[in-house]
Parts: C-alpha cells; structure tokens; sequence
C-alpha cells in the first residue's frame, strides 16, 4: 500500500510537470471570447457567433495554427452567455479579461454592446461585434468593430422593394423598449419616411410574453405592414402569430437581425407569414452550402440555423488575418491598425466594403453583399442579392 | 368601445392564466411558509413534458396536457420531500433551495432540449369573430380548462378533508400537528399540488405563445406580484389579483402602449401596497 509521502510526491511531480508544460502552450495560444446570448429569446444570434469563433478557429488549426510573427499559434475559443444584456456583456468581457483573452467576437445587441464597450476600452480588447445601436462604433472606441453594417446601410434599399412588391403606405414598427430596440426603430422609421411609407412607433417591455394587447394596438392603427425589426426572433414569431389570431391580413417585414425560421416555427409555419420582407446578412449560394458543410467536417455538428454565422465567419477571418499581418496576438492596437488596412476579400463571400464614416463617423464597419428576402402571397421567393451597402 | 372589449377578452385571458400560476405559489406560501423560486421552472417544464408527450411519444395533447401535470406533481412531491422538508423552516434555506432548484430545471432543459423554441402548436386554431371581436379558440379552450382547474383548487382546498387539513396548518401549524395532522405527509402533497399546476398551466399556455427555456423567467415575477397585491397566502386574494393584473395589463397596454402600460400596473400595484401593506385581502397570513 503507498504511503501519503508517496502520493504528496508524485501530487508535486505532476504539478511540476504541467508547469513545465503549461508556459511551452499558452506561450503560443491566440485566444477568442465569443460573447452574445447562448440562451433566451435571443439565442439565436449567439449561437451563430460562437459557431462562426469555433469554425474559424478550427479552420486556422487545421492548417497548422494561426501564423504570428514566426510561430504558428493554436486558436482557442472561450464562449460566455451574455445574455442578451448590458451586465451579461459585462461580465463576459471581465471573465475574458480574466482568462487572457485580448479579441472579442460578438456581441450582438444593442445592450450587449453598450455593456461591453467600457471593459474593452479600459483592458484593450479588440471587438468584433454586432449591434444596431446608433453609437455601436466610433471615435471614442477605436478598438470596436463592427461585423456588418447596421439598418442605415441596408434599410433603405429593402424598403424600397418592399414598398414595389406590396404598395405599403403605413407601417407600425415594433421594438423593445430599450436601446437595442429603440435605436433601430427610429433609423427603420427614418428609411420608411424617405420612401413615403409613414412609421408608426410601437415598443414593448423586453420580458413580454404575451403580445395579444399590443396586438390589438397595433391593428387599431390599421397600418399596410407591422415591422418586428430588433425584436428577438422569439418574441417577434409571438407578435405575428397573436397579430394574425386577431385578425390582420396586412403585409409583415423585418429590418432587423435575421430569424426567419425561428419566427415561422413559434408563429406556426410559414404559411402564417403569408406576405413578409426581410433582411438577410447574406444570400446562401453553392459556395456558403459547402461552408456549411466544412463546418460539419471540422467542427463535428450541424452549422447554426441562423445566418447571422457567415457574417461572423467572415468577420472572424478578417481578425485572423489582422492578427497575422501584425505579427501579434497581445498588442490589439496594433492588431486593429492592421486589419483597417485590410482589404474587404473573403474566400466565400467575395468582395466587401469597409463604410462607417458617414453615420458613425468612423470608417471600421465591414460591408458585404447582402440579401432581400421576400415572401409574397404566401410563396418564399430565392433570397435576392444586393450590391454592399456603402453607407451613404 | 371594441377596444375595450378586446382589451377585457384579453384580460380575463390572461387573468385566468395568472390565477392558476398564483394559485399555486400562494398555496406554498400559505401552507409550508417557503417562497418557491422555482415555480417557473416547474412551468416550463410543463411545457417541455407536454411538447415531448406530443412529438416524440405521439401522445394526443390533451393527455400530454394531463401527463405534464403529473410530472410536475410528482417532481414537485419528490423535491420537497426530500429537501425542501428537511429545512422547512429555515426561510433562507429553503429560498437557495428552490432557486437552485429552477437553476438546475432551466438549464437541464436548455442542454436536453436546446435553446430555440420548439414547434409546439396548439392543436384548435382559428378565432371566433362577432364583427370587430375575437377570440382565438386555443384561448377559449385555455380559459375554459384554467377556470375549471381554479374551481378545482376550491373544491378540494374548501370542501374535502385533504383541505381542510391543508388549511388547519397554514393557519397553525402546532396546533393542528397537536390534532393529529401530519406536515411531514401533507407537506408534499401541497407542493405537488402547487407545481402541478404551475406544470398544467405551462402545459397549457405555452403552445399558444411561445415554449423556451427561459420563458418560466417572467412566471416567477408575475406570480409574486400577484400573490403580493392578493395578500401573501390568500387564495382568494391572488385569485382576484390575478384577474385585476390581467385586466389593467391589458386595458393599460391597449390604450398606453407596452410600455407606459407595464409602469402603469406597478404604479397602481405600489398605491394598493401603500393603502393596504398586506394586499387585497389584507390578513397578516403568516408571520415572518
């Protein structure tokens, strides 16, 4: 029977031999945080996010490890449920701080955005994120970054078509009452107005469950179309699906983050949509199908349903390559020189744009092409693809 | 004037909906003295075991509906058997309880059954419609089924001797211990009583909004304010709060929107809670 000075000993030689190891691998570890809602109504949108941080990372492991200065770097993924939220954002960023990681990638709200800004500028993480919010980038946050543009780049082109293919005139947007559905709201409404659709406001508490008032609201105002835009995909299948219990035939759109599918499944179809126009990060083609499958490959499991993933994995490869190009994985300032200098090019989804000066009055948001999505007369039309918007 | 029936439709709806949530939650109250944070986990889970019954054992709704209550019942039953009895009287004990308790249920729900909502449909769909009202059918039937299962909750807690019994001890718990009654027995049964409806009216609701995980978050909230502005432990207070939330959420949503409506309801609830500290129903239920 070993005695307890045995077992002490060989306790110490292990605990020598992973410090031993422990520097040899951290010293070449280029560590991710993927931040955004893992649960809620929101859900969606994280879980893209963390997909895409997963793929590209295993996408650079695959091909040996990110290149940094002279070494090859394994790329590691810590993932952190924001919750949707300011302090869920908050935390996150602390717990990144916490655990060496200098790049974010996310998040996705509004809130989220607002609660992780402070963290980021004070610990010089580089973030790569999402958020409609009116000041979700600027000159003041020169590490932040935006993964796509937000509705003042895209908005006016959908109303545009949605306003030919339907003839709407009027139309009730409804937002949380925050910033996160506040902000987009009122850049939506501007869009609409321009194209002579007259807005109507409506918002929320977040946290509602039960939409069957606002409902009735809403169709007291007898709009031509009712706008989900930034509520979460949840949330907004329960306003159509309580919206067309009480009676409303008109047209229902979404300049917001994407979650079709989510909306169809909790309002009980697609048929239930019926006439519908959305925004869409990008147009699926032959080549993001076979992305999908790669991610299979590497990542062991079915891509994340929404399509806010491609977005993210090319904003994610743009970080790769900034990081490469710098010849650093600590010093995010220099990482973010690098990657303004970086042309928009991306293997799967082409040829992009970085815009952002005109509304935020700095130039860091990335621009691809983007889709329309329509469904008209109850019959989904293929996903029409639009030129990069360029914020003007 | 459609407005306004609308607005009452929609309230008595969602009234009867709170009832049997605060039913359940003022009946732990008033009969163990526990605060039972994790009420809203018990309603998602309702939800879940419903959604499962129907799409992976191919059971018909209505049983699923049936057997989602018995579930809920029987966890219900197990847990304060086997934990929330053993420290029944320490309030904060049994506060950390039942708030792991609904930590542990929603996020074993979100890793079993992931965090998008499932396509869980109501099986009637359609509205009634007279002119400018309506009413969905599934709310009808949700509505007729909750106020059936309140006038359930009456008859046995004020006409059976399991009620009676129950309400001897919420009234004092020595003394009726001293009559031959038995906590350790009826204890249980309450708390099972109390999460089977919490799990029915998960069961029940959550295919006519949405079903997630996190959707039990706004239960609890709800629930509270209502057993509060009823009086903690009354069951007839938190039944007529539940339909007096239900009706001023509705009428103040469809007149001042979603969110001078929400402020509107807990500005009236701060002015009853000012005039009458103990609720509604303003008997002290129970000493802290």
């Amino acid at each position: 029977m070993r005695g307890p000075k045995t077992i002490r000993a060989g306790a110490i030689a292990a605990i020598v031999a992973l410090a031993a190891i422990a520097p040899a691998r951290a010293a070449c570890e280029v560590k991710f945080g993927a931040l955004g809602p893992l649960s809620g109504p929101a859900a969606q949108w994280g879980l893209a996010v963390k997909g895409a941080a997963e793929f590209v990372a295993a996408e650079e492991n695959a091909a040996g490890g990110l290149q940094v200065g002279q070494e090859k770097c394994r790329v590691t993924v810590t993932a952190f449920d924001a919750k949707y939220n300011a302090e869920g954002a908050a935390a996150g960023a602390n717990y990144f701080v916490s655990q060496g990681v200098r790049f974010v990638i996310g998040p996705v709200g509004s809130p989220e955005m607002t609660g992780v800004k402070p963290i980021a500028a004070r610990n010089n993480l580089l973030v790569m994120g999402d958020s409609f919010a009116k000041n979700a980038i600027g000159p003041q946050w020169p590490l932040v970054f935006h993964s796509g543009p937000g509705p003042s780049g895209w908005a006016p082109s959908i109303v545009d078509v949605a306003k030919q293919t339907y003839g709407i005139k009027s139309v009730v947007i409804v937002a949380p009452n925050d910033q996160g559905g506040t902000d987009i709201a009122s850049v939506d409404a501007e869009a609409y107005r321009r194209h002579g659709v007259e807005p109507a406001e409506e918002y929320y508490q977040r946290g509602t469950s039960n939409f069957a008032a606002i409902a009735a609201r809403i169709i007291a105002r007898n709009p031509d179309a009712v706008d989900t835009a930034s509520s979460p995909p949840g949330d907004a299948g329960v306003i159509v699906k309580q919206l067309r219990q009480a009676g409303y035939k008109g047209v229902l759109g979404r300049l917001g983050g994407s979650g079709t599918e989510e909306i169809a499944r909790v309002a009980g179809g697609m048929d239930v949509l019926q006439n519908f126009y959305w925004y869409e990060n990008v147009v699926v083609d032959e080549r993001l199908k076979a992305l999908g499958e790669r991610y299979r490959q590497l990542v062991g499991a079915e891509r994340p349903e929404n399509t806010l993933f491609y977005p993210f994995v090319a904003a994610t490869r743009m970080v790769t390559k900034a990081i490469a190009k710098a010849g650093t994985a600590t010093d995010t300032k220099a990482v973010a020189a690098a990657l303004r200098t970086l042309p928009v090019d991306d293997p799967d989804f082409g040829q992009g744009l970085w815009i952002g000066q005109d509304f935020y009055g700095i130039n860091q948001e990335l621009s691809f092409p983007f889709g329309i999505g329509l469904i008209v007369d109850g019959k989904p039309r293929p996903i029409a693809k639009h030129e990069a918007a360029t914020g003007k | 004037m459609t407005s306004f029936v609308t607005a009452t439709l929609i309230g008595v709806s969602l009234g009867a909906q709170y009832a049997l949530l605060a039913l359940g939650f003022t009946l732990i109250f008033g009969i163990l003295g526990v605060v039972n944070f994790a009420h809203g986990g018990f309603y998602v889970l309702g939800g879940y075991a419903a959604y499962w019954f129907v799409s992976a054992a191919g059971l018909p709704y209505p049983l699923a509906v049936v057997l989602a209550t018995l579930v809920t019942g029987i966890l219900g039953y197990l847990f304060e058997l086997l934990l929330i009895e053993r420290l029944v009287d320490d309030h904060l004990a049994t506060l950390m309880l039942t708030l792991g308790l609904y930590l542990m249920l929603s996020t074993g729900i979100l890793i079993t059954f992931g965090p998008e909502s499932p396509l869980f449909e109501f099986p009637l769909n359609g509205t009634l419609r007279a002119g400018p009202f309506y009413f969905p059918i599934a709310n009808l039937v949700v509505l007729a089924v909750c106020l059936l299962a309140i006038l359930g909750v009456y008859a046995l807690i004020f006409r059976t001797d399991l009620g009676r019994a129950l309400r001897a001890l919420a009234d004092d718990r020595q003394v009726a211990a001293a009559q031959g009654l038995r906590p350790r027995l009826l204890f249980p049964l309450a708390f099972a009583l109390a999460c089977g409806l919490a799990g029915m009216t998960g069961a029940l609701v959550t295919p006519i909004l949405s079903l997630a995980p996190h959707v039990g978050d706004p239960v609890l909230a709800t629930s509270f304010l209502i057993v509060i502005l009823g009086g903690l432990g009354s069951i007839g207070g938190a039944t007529v709060a539940a339909f007096l939330v239900g009706l001023v959420e509705a009428y103040s949503s469809v007149y001042l929107g979603g969110s001078k409506g929400a402020l509107a309801l807990f500005v009236l609830v701060l002015i009853i809670l000012v005039v009458r500290p103990s609720g509604l129903f303003g008997r002290i239920a129970r000493e802290a």
